[in-house]
């Protein structure tokens, strides 16, 4: 095979990568065909799952398995992907950067499609930097404070990064202007708008829903990926180069890579033009020893050398310039790794603190289990079917920056759902069923009432919106009837509600459905989760 | 772009937001209230009320259902050729059929079938779901049934609320569920169960699930505002499914302790009549419900007792 051939063969693993991920991305919903047999669920038995495999990115990235066993001690679902991604980099080096990885796929596009930079300002933006340390100051940070029990590693990690930036602020975004634009058209009594935009609505229903979707802190989601996309004007794929942590850990692997790039000086005539479409600034040039750990492996320079003169061989493994880590990077990497942890407890979420506000979704380890095995990708919180799951900004303290938080104001936890746990890449939401999540129950939190904003408490008028929505049998609202003083003194007869601490569950539909806006009459609280022995209410 | 002059952003911009004014403009030019859907079911029809009883053990519902139209002469009476036919269950909430908090897949099955029989051109299911849309058509069987009937099945969404005026004692204009009321026909399709405040839900009730906006405020004055929705939708004809009944925990329940097996449906075109007789089912009188009792004294219809055509079918 001809080097050109490989060249194309990597672009179109690219593009097939590329599109499996946003995919599976779009995919992370309940499927678009509402039709189950529903003599089949009257056994009760059936969940409601996805149909495709949507964690498969996270299976095949190897931070994320590393990371999940040195912090929790687990072996996560399909971990082999991830131990084929590492044995393929021990034997040819950093190909899943070249070949596979969506994000890396996107920088690669954003940089060569119309690059910002060109002749001897893109040789010079190639040359090798010390920055490129970064990653691996990164890196250790990460595998240490996991190792100390704060699993940080999603916030940085390729696959959990793109994919929290897509479900979380790009589809979304995106979502709302096109809603914006249907409700327009329906309100503007021309049938053929209205026809126009229901039929447009349903065919972008699969991608974007029916509704306006809102994730807490999708704007800074979104501006980070944005900030992240432009760095690539300064240097093409400058976060594989710069600060990916799975690209180092990477790297680190491909020390002894069979596959390496021999050059013959007497062939070159410096024209350049390998540094010019070099993707990893790794020295192709004769001259420059050859970055084994910073090569991408997209074979450009090979392709493009009209000399022949660098070509990719089957070789020695010890060959090539070894990983240059820098001291600085490993110590600060460890400082830093061993403070974080530490630092991010002392808020006391861990050890004395309850926060009320900090609910998690059904199945959820315990705070301390869950925060090291939840990689904050977003996976649930897009396969919520209600949006109540939101990236938390500081319910969780500095440890539970963008894990999954339930706002109930947004959402509420369905009483038969137990989807969130079912997609979760590492087991940090446990994968319940719907009957243990009802028969144990697994709470996620407890009701309360706010006596001065209640209608029937405060005197003005029927309601008990919350006891109608309530979804247990028997119900955790009840009401009694009492009279209580109205306004000017008036004697008002209602039915007062009131929750039953045994049977809530905390699910959070009465807060969702109340008719008090904003700050409900009824909220739901932590206090009272299954997960957490320390926040239990009754004896 | 093969244009003698290439067309530069500033300029393409320009021409947007040229288009953009046009559009706005000409949306507003042709703003009209929405007239509702004349109404087919007038008072000067002859008020029926027909029980339809599954008397044997396993018996056939869609058998049932097709009987209890057969005695008021068939559907076709409802549902002329070629019309668009809106069916209104309630299926808000995300239940599996056999807890009874939603109507029937069964019946819901069998009522598309006979107007498709009678010749409607297009079926469609409307409900604005409390749960979320999805998860109800496909936990309470009403995905399947569209699926298996060819019937369209609309997801809820705000593009298809509309303000409208109902001009009620207590609503004046409130965001309608538009599919509701862009139809020939309307059939309401309820499940009769207990609910906390009303009393119970049943036909008139189901009304609520046409509608938008904020209609969790409706519970501070339910009766009124159940009779204002009711003599804005004006259903042609009532069909209310107590094959199973939830008898407490109402309206969500979610245990099969909270259901009765009563395998009864009621036929009607009179909203009260049929809200009465259903009533009854639950050993409640009709004039203790505050929306029935309402009902009659606004002119909406009268009670099951006052109903001269009263028959009974069964299987």
């Amino acid at each position: 095979m001809k080097i050109r051939h490989l060249v194309w063969l990597r672009r179109c693993s690219q593009a097939f990568f590329l599109l499996l991920f946003l995919f599976l991305v779009v995919e992370s919903r309940l499927p678009q065909d509402y039709y189950l047999d529903y003599t089949q669920l009257i056994s009760g038995e059936k969940e409601l799952r996805l149909e495709q495999p949507v964690t498969f990115f996270f299976q095949a990235d190897p931070l994320v398995w590393i990371t999940s066993l040195i912090s929790g001690h687990v072996l996560i679902k399909g971990f082999g992907w991830s131990l084929a991604v590492l044995i393929l980099t021990l034997v040819f080096g950093r190909v899943f950067c070249g070949f596979i990885c969506p994000l890396g796929t996107l920088h690669h596009l954003v940089s060569y499609f119309r690059p910002a930079l060109t002749g001897r300002r893109l040789i010079k933006a190639n040359q090798k930097t010390n920055s490129r340390k970064i990653k691996y100051f990164i890196l250790i940070l990460l595998l240490v404070s996991a190792l100390f029990g704060l699993n940080f590693s999603g916030i940085l990690d390729p696959s959990a990064f793109f994919y929290r930036s897509l479900a979380l602020a790009v589809l979304p975004g995106a979502g709302i202007g096109i809603k914006e634009i249907f409700d327009f058209l329906a309100r503007t009594d021309i049938k053929v708008l209205n026809y126009l935009s229901y039929t447009a609505e349903v065919l972008v229903s699969p991608v974007f829903g029916y509704g306006y979707q809102a994730f807490k802190t999708g704007w800074l989601i979104g501006t980070i990926f944005l900030l992240i996309l432009f760095l690539n004007r300064i240097r093409p794929r400058f976060w594989c180069r710069t600060l990916c942590p799975l690209g180092a850990l990477l790297g680190i692997f491909s020390r002894f890579s069979i596959l390496g790039l021999s050059k013959k000086t007497d062939l070159c005539t410096q024209c350049d033009r390998c540094k010019k479409v070099c993707a990893g600034a790794a020295g192709p040039i004769p001259g420059d020893a050859w970055q084994k750990s910073e090569c991408l492996m997209c074979l450009n320079c090979h392709n493009t050398c009209p000399e022949d003169a660098v070509a990719f061989k089957l070789r020695s493994p010890f060959g090539g310039a070894g990983t240059d880590m820098g001291r600085r990077a490993v110590l600060g990497g460890l400082t830093a790794g061993v403070a974080l942890p530490f630092f991010s407890r002392l808020d006391g979420q861990i050890h004395t603190v309850s926060s009320p506000n900090l609910i998690r979704p059904p199945g959820a380890l315990p705070e301390r289990v869950f925060l090291t095995l939840c990689q904050r990708c977003g996976l649930c919180m897009k396969a919520c079917p209600t949006n109540v799951i939101n990236p938390a900004l500081t319910e969780g303290g500095l440890a539970g920056f963008w894990t999954p938080n339930l706002i109930m104001i947004q959402g509420y936890c369905e009483y038969t759902c137990t989807l969130c746990g079912s997609v979760c890449p590492t087991g940090a939401i446990a994968d319940i069923s719907a009957r243990k999540k009802i028969e144990e129950p697994v709470r996620i939190g407890s009701a309360y009432f706010d006596r001065g904003r209640c209608l029937p408490w405060s005197g003005n008028g029927p309601c008990i919106v919350c006891e109608e929505h309530c979804p247990t049998s028997p119900k955790a609202i009840y009401f009694y009837e009492d009279t209580v003083r109205g306004p000017a003194g008036t004697r008002v007869k209602v039915k007062l509600p009131q929750v039953d601490l045994k049977k809530c569950v905390g699910c959070g539909i009465c807060e969702n459905k109340c008719i008090v806006k904003g700050r409900p009459a009824i909220r739901v609280i932590a206090a009272g989760e299954s997960r957490s022995v320390r926040n239990q209410i009754l004896l | 772009m093969n244009t003698e002059k290439q067309l530069t952003r500033r300029e393409s911009i320009k021409k947007l937001l040229r288009i953009w004014s046009g559009l706005s403009l000409g949306g507003a030019a042709v703003l009209s209230l929405q007239r509702p859907r004349p109404s087919l079911a007038a008072g000067d029809a002859p008020k029926f009320l027909v029980d339809g009883v599954g008397r044997t053990e396993g018996y056939s519902v869609n058998a049932l259902t097709r009987k209890i139209f057969e005695a008021v002469g068939g559907m076709g009476k409802f549902v002329s050729k070629g019309d668009v036919v809106a069916i209104k269950p309630n299926i808000s909430w995300a239940r599996a059929p056999h807890l009874a908090a939603t109507t029937n897949p069964e019946v819901l099955e069998a009522v598309i079938e006979l107007c498709q029989e009678a010749g409607a051109k297009k079926v469609r299911i409307v409900d604005h779901t409390i749960h979320w849309a999805k998860r109800c058509f496909a936990l309470t069987g009403a995905g399947m049934v569209a699926k298996n009937t060819g019937a369209d099945l609309v997801h809820p969404r705000s593009s298809l609320m509309r303000d409208m005026k109902l001009g009620g004692n207590r609503l004046d204009v409130w965001p309608v569920f538009k599919p509701v009321v862009e139809a020939d026909t309307l059939i309401n399709l309820p499940v009769a169960k207990v609910h906390g405040l009303s009393g119970l839900t049943l036909g008139m009730k189901n009304w609520i699930g046409a509608v938008g906006g904020r209609r969790n405020a409706l519970h501070q004055d339910i009766h009124q505002t159940i009779v204002d929705l009711e003599h804005f939708f004006k259903p042609d004809i009532i069909l209310i499914d107590a094959t199973r009944v939830m008898i407490r925990n109402g309206p969500s329940g979610g245990s099969t302790a909270d259901v009765a097996i009563m395998n009864r449906l009621i036929l009607s075109n009179d909203p009260v009549a049929a809200d009465a007789r259903a009533a009854r089912l639950f050993d409640k009188k009709p004039e203790r419900i505050g929306f029935i009792q309402l009902g009659q004294k606004q002119g909406l219809g009268v009670y099951d007792t006052a109903i001269s055509r009263h028959l009974e079918v069964a299987v």
